[in-house]
């Protein structure tokens, strides 16, 4: 008998694989999300007292289905009891004749997943309820998991959740794919969504907790589903690309003692090969759709420049200038602006950089952006200008939030004067 | 973490099946995988034929040998594999006890990686 917390740990990886189509499934059958969802943890909560004793069954995708679905019959029979619903009683009966295996072989259940996605991530919802919903369902995470990993209260998560399944039901949200004129928004909503899961693992540089690299996985495992469902759709294959891409350098990201190291200064043998490949290929794809220009291809394309340079010397920087170019067509942030200034600047010279730079000044979003000072003192330095350089790295440090970064920026100030004396 | 699930037939397994049920137990692993890349786990799946039309090369002080199929001494022959994407080993695990061929295989759950760790 393997010891009690080895069969908790296979009971939770169990979960993690089966719980998005077993709620998948149950949305279907019940036509109501949040009581899906509750089914389908009576179902986790069964098999967590009962397989420690019993041993794991056969089939445990099997066990936790046919366990919902007796759940979801027992509440469905009390609540049409209450309201004397003829027409629940009917749909109770439809429930039962697949009861015997626990799978309906009718089901589709890639069908049932895309339907599950589309939902959790529906714009009724504010994007960190959307977040935590899809990750409760479409991860397996528990609310616990996703506090920690998002570095807020238990209760916050919860609250989020409990809210989303609310508006869910209230709103009267179906439990349908959008199509026409309604599928791109809201296959946006989706890509943005997995995007933002992604990112606050990617921006996690400290190992200590893995529950933040572990959101990476799940965007990288929810990108994949949405490449194998929607086939077709050149920004899910471009979003797919972005992630595998980013994802590649997470080994050469951090160095021995857990600090940051930056792009130029990362060992690449360190960059994962595979990883990149499968970006490449996920790139490919989505410029072969016809999606070259869309907002997450052209950000593959960008960290695709990267990966294809063997040094950080030979980085295509005319490329790279020319891709933010691009993607300024279809992204409007000031940042991507002053990305593509320090690719300029890279290409062609800090002076050209800096005409770029000096055209961003005015602009009322970047007011109060540390990086617009930091990145004017690099290249003021470069050319020379030592003085004015110093007053833009103080300028920077005082805007700065992230206390590594003010003192990194309070240092290159002071070697400024020292460099002047 | 990328695992690779790598299905170890018994030898002459196959030549026991009639062709009805070879097929079926083929459109059964096609049906697992289908699942697996719906559920964004697969990276790549590929069935192999069976190793009678394999061959072993190797070059030893530049020679070169080639030894034929069937390799019957060997009691196991690699029928096919699948390439997942998951978090823990647990969760291969997980898939590999969900894979039909379990009940006629063996199926060996290994991760990727750097061949000299």
């Amino acid at each position: 008998m393997p010891a009690n917390d080895t069969i908790h740990r296979r009971i939770e990886a169990v979960w993690r694989i089966e719980a998005p189509r077993l709620i998948a499934s149950l949305t279907r059958m019940l036509r109501d999300l949040g009581l899906a969802e509750e089914m389908a943890q009576d179902a986790l909560v069964a098999a967590l007292e009962t397989w420690p004793m019993q041993g794991m069954p056969d089939r445990p995708g099997a066990w936790l289905m046919t366990t919902a679905k007796r759940r979801a019959i027992d509440t469905l029979r009390r609540n049409a009891l209450a309201t004397r619903k003829v027409e629940q009683l009917g749909h109770e009966t439809d429930l039962l004749q697949s009861d015997d295996t626990g799978m309906d072989p009718d089901d589709d259940i890639g069908d049932d997943l895309l339907r599950l996605v589309f939902t959790a991530c529906h714009p009724v919802l504010p994007p960190d309820a959307r977040v935590a919903l899809t990750l409760r369902v479409l991860g397996g995470l528990s609310t616990p998991e996703i506090a920690r990993a998002f570095l807020v209260p238990e209760a916050t998560v919860a609250q989020r959740i409990v809210r989303a399944k609310r508006t869910l039901a209230e709103k009267q949200v179906p439990f349908e794919v959008p199509h026409g004129a309604e599928l791109a928004p809201r296959l946006a909503s989706v890509l943005e969504v997995v995007y933002l899961i992604f990112n606050e693992g990617y921006a996690a540089t400290s190992g200590s907790d893995w529950m933040r690299p572990a959101l990476c996985e799940q965007a990288l495992r929810l990108g994949r589903v949405l490449v194998s469902l929607a086939p077709f759709e050149p920004e899910a294959h471009g979003l797919l690309a972005l992630m595998e891409l980013q994802a590649s350098r997470f080994a050469a990201r951090i160095d021995t003692h857990g600090e940051p190291v930056l792009l130029a200064e990362q060992d690449r043998a360190r960059w994962d090969a595979a990883r990149i490949r499968r970006g490449l290929a996920a790139l490919a794809q989505a410029e072969k759709l016809g999606g070259a220009e869309g907002m997450y291809a052209l950000q593959a394309a960008l960290a695709a420049c990267h990966a294809r340079a063997a040094h950080y010397d030979v980085t295509d920087w005319p490329r790279i200038a020319a891709l933010y170019a691009r993607l300024a067509n279809v992204v409007d942030s000031p940042v991507v602006e002053l990305n593509r200034a320090v690719a300029v600047s890279m290409a062609q010279g800090p002076q050209a950089g800096l005409a770029m730079l000096d055209a961003l000044n005015d602009e009322p979003r970047l007011a109060g952006y540390h990086l617009l000072p930091s990145v004017r003192g690099d290249l003021l330095q470069k050319l020379g200008r030592i003085d004015e350089a110093r007053v833009a790295f103080e300028h920077a440090a005082s805007l700065a939030g992230n206390q590594r970064e003010r003192e990194l920026l309070v240092r290159r100030a002071t070697a400024c004067v020292q460099h002047a004396s | 973490m990328a695992y690779m699930l790598t299905i170890l037939e018994p030898h002459g397994q196959r030549a026991e099946r009639t062709l009805e049920q070879g097929r079926d137990l083929y459109e059964r692993m096609v049906a697992f995988g289908t699942d697996l890349h719906a559920r964004g786990v697969l990276l790549a799946v590929e069935a192999l034929k069976s190793d009678t039309e394999g061959r072993r090369l190797k070059v030893r002080d530049g020679r070169r040998t080639i030894v034929d199929g069937p390799f019957t001494e060997a009691r196991e022959m690699i029928g096919g594999f699948f390439l997942i994407d998951v978090a823990s080993r647990d969760e291969a695990l997980a898939i590999a006890a969900e894979c039909p061929a379990a009940h006629w295989a063996t199926i060996e759950v290994r991760e990727t990686g750097a061949c000299y760790e």
